[in-house]
């Protein structure tokens, strides 16, 4: 290991001026919008914490964050359990193992745009071949209609977009589990449902916890799953947060209210981040020391 | 090896049952969207949905002749995505480089803090980077998308690179020291070499973010950098008569190259993403 010259800081200058200028600035600079009022062509005027006022007293976005929360959970734990699911079942031996690797892996190299239309025809209640199936049993998802119905295809679809991220950390945070862990529970007769509940979840939760605040932070940015599904409608009652965030900028105009509704986005997902960061700050001062 | 006898019939089938869940889960979409593009007009609604059915590349003939908004946004995509792809893994190379090799109080700082910038959602930067990047001139451009894809990806991939560059034993570049090559000479002729893998495992990641990303290009392109999935988009949207067929054809061609980097490179992006979001 070498002390940080200035041969080493020339090498680390296009990584940080890259994030500095395209995400850093930006992020903070919100801030300041979020305290001016501005629209297209007109010169910001300072406002105070106005726009907040107006944000957290619109009944809109606090749809658009309910709808968030619920749809965040909700894709979040299901894939946890799928994905769980799926890293047993390929930690006990499967045919074609690279294949069926592969296939599960498919998605992540799907588009939004193309896992939304392939989803939307598919479960189409008059002419996909799934929606079809699912009216004549009597349960046609009505996504265009209802808004409920609507956030529950958002969520299928974002768990099938997603799964695959969840389940490679957790089948390689299972891999991780020694194996003489698993021969000593063997040895002493245990059954495999006190094997999965007393050793592997135990022993996985680091990874869980890892996923979880992954998964719920990538999952607060939703935005194309909804607006290519429903466009936040109808009535905007299946906005969520980017959705509301977008509408409010790029077609009210409203900069400040968005930008408001987005220092909030930045301040929650830094909170749920927390616990990691620390954890993260924690395990590189101990490499640095 | 006893246990595996004991088991019934029944177990065996519900494992087959899940396999086969988990196929179709997985694959199902995929597959439907790339046969209904060889399917006829009619065959592509047809209820119950036809597995067995005469190919057709109509299409791909109508796509080619009648849809010239397509081709361009497939050519801007690829610009986009290897120039973003390109700019990410230089950058996140002489990154990782440091990181692995240097220390300092203020490095083990900036690691944190370039791991909390990238859990920051994207739709944010969008609002104060819409004027300046008007009054710029970038909007519409290839450089704005290629900017923003590689920014958001550098953390991850400076990070995926460190860990391949940490695996490098140190002794090497001592021994190039001592040999007299120069600062530049070590990084170039001894661990380049050594960390490609790592720089394809993050190449991956942001060529296939890149080639499938919607909300920039929705936000910052119009017409001239217009990207694949957005006109897909567009076309998927339109009210009146759209034409199912070369639209799927349309996004078969999208979808097929990409699908296919992924299952190639798998084993590349299981390390990578290892590397990069459990162990830091």
């Amino acid at each position: 290991m070498k002390k940080l010259g200035p041969s080493a800081l020339a090498l680390l200058t296009p990584v940080h001026l890259l994030l500095f200028l395209a995400i850093t600035l930006p992020s903070l600079f919100v801030f300041w919008m979020s305290l001016n009022e501005s629209t297209y062509g007109v010169e910001a005027t300072f406002v105070g914490l106005r726009n907040y006022a107006a944000v957290l007293t619109d009944p809109y976005f606090w749809r658009a964050a309910g709808n968030t929360f619920v749809v965040t959970n909700v894709v979040v734990y299901i894939e946890i359990l799928i994905g769980l699911a799926l890293a047993l079942l390929f930690k006990s031996g499967l045919p074609f193992r690279k294949l069926m690797f592969a296939i599960v892996l498919m998605p992540y190299a799907v588009s939004e745009v193309v896992g939304v239309l392939a989803w939307k025809i598919l479960m189409d209640p008059a002419h996909g071949a799934i929606g079809r199936t699912l009216a004549d049993l009597g349960l046609a998802l009505n996504w265009s209609a209802s808004p409920t119905q609507g956030l529950v295809l958002v969520s299928i679809i974002s768990v099938w977009q997603h799964l695959p991220f969840t389940f490679l950390l957790l089948y390689a945070g299972l891999l991780a589990i020694p194996l003489s862990v698993y021969e000593a529970a063997n040895i002493d007769g245990a059954s495999a449902l006190q094997t999965f509940f007393r050793i592997t979840l135990p022993l996985l939760v680091p990874t869980l916890l890892i996923v979880v605040i992954f998964r719920l932070i990538f999952a607060i940015r939703m935005f194309s799953e909804v607006w290519l599904l429903t466009k936040g409608g109808p009535a905007r009652l299946t906005e969520v947060l980017s959705v509301y965030l977008y509408q409010g900028a790029f077609r009210n105009g409203d900069f400040g209210a968005a930008a408001a509704t987005g220092w909030l986005m930045v301040v929650s997902s830094l909170a749920i981040a927390a616990f990691y960061l620390y954890q993260m700050q924690k395990r590189i001062a101990a490499e640095n020391a | 090896m006893r246990r595996r006898r004991l088991h019934g019939l029944l177990p065996r089938l519900l494992r087959a049952l899940a396999v086969l869940l988990m196929v179709a889960w997985s694959a199902g979409p995929v597959l439907f969207v790339v046969t209904a593009s060889f399917k006829q007009q009619l065959d592509i609604f047809a209820y119950p949905p036809k597995i067995v059915f005469r190919p057709t590349f109509d299409h791909y003939v109508t796509l080619w002749n009648t849809w010239d908004a397509f081709l361009p946004t497939l050519r801007n995509s690829l610009i986009v995505s290897v120039g973003a792809t390109l700019l990410a893994v230089c950058v996140s190379f002489l990154g990782g480089y440091v990181y692995s090799r240097y220390y300092s109080r203020l490095l083990a700082a900036s690691a944190v803090y370039m791991i909390a910038i990238r859990l920051l959602p994207p739709i944010v930067v969008t609002l104060p980077l819409f004027p300046v990047i008007d009054f710029l001139g970038l909007s519409d451009t290839y450089a704005v998308l290629i900017l923003l894809y590689a920014s958001f990806w550098v953390s991850l991939c400076t990070m995926v690179v460190k860990t391949f560059v940490d695996e490098i034993p140190k002794e090497l570049d001592e021994a190039a020291f001592v040999d007299g090559a120069t600062h530049l000479q070590t990084i170039t002729k001894v661990i380049l070499p050594l960390s490609l893998q790592g720089m394809m495992a993050s190449g991956i990641f942001v060529f296939v973010y890149s080639w499938n990303e919607y909300l920039f290009a929705l936000i910052f392109t119009t017409q001239h950098a217009k990207t694949a999935p957005l006109v897909i988009s567009e076309v998927m949207d339109a009210i009146y008569g759209t034409d199912w067929g070369v639209l799927f054809a349309g996004v078969t061609i999208q979808l097929v190259p990409v699908v296919a980097l992924v299952v190639l490179g798998q084993r590349l992006l299981v390390a990578g993403l290892t590397a990069g979001s459990v162990k830091g």
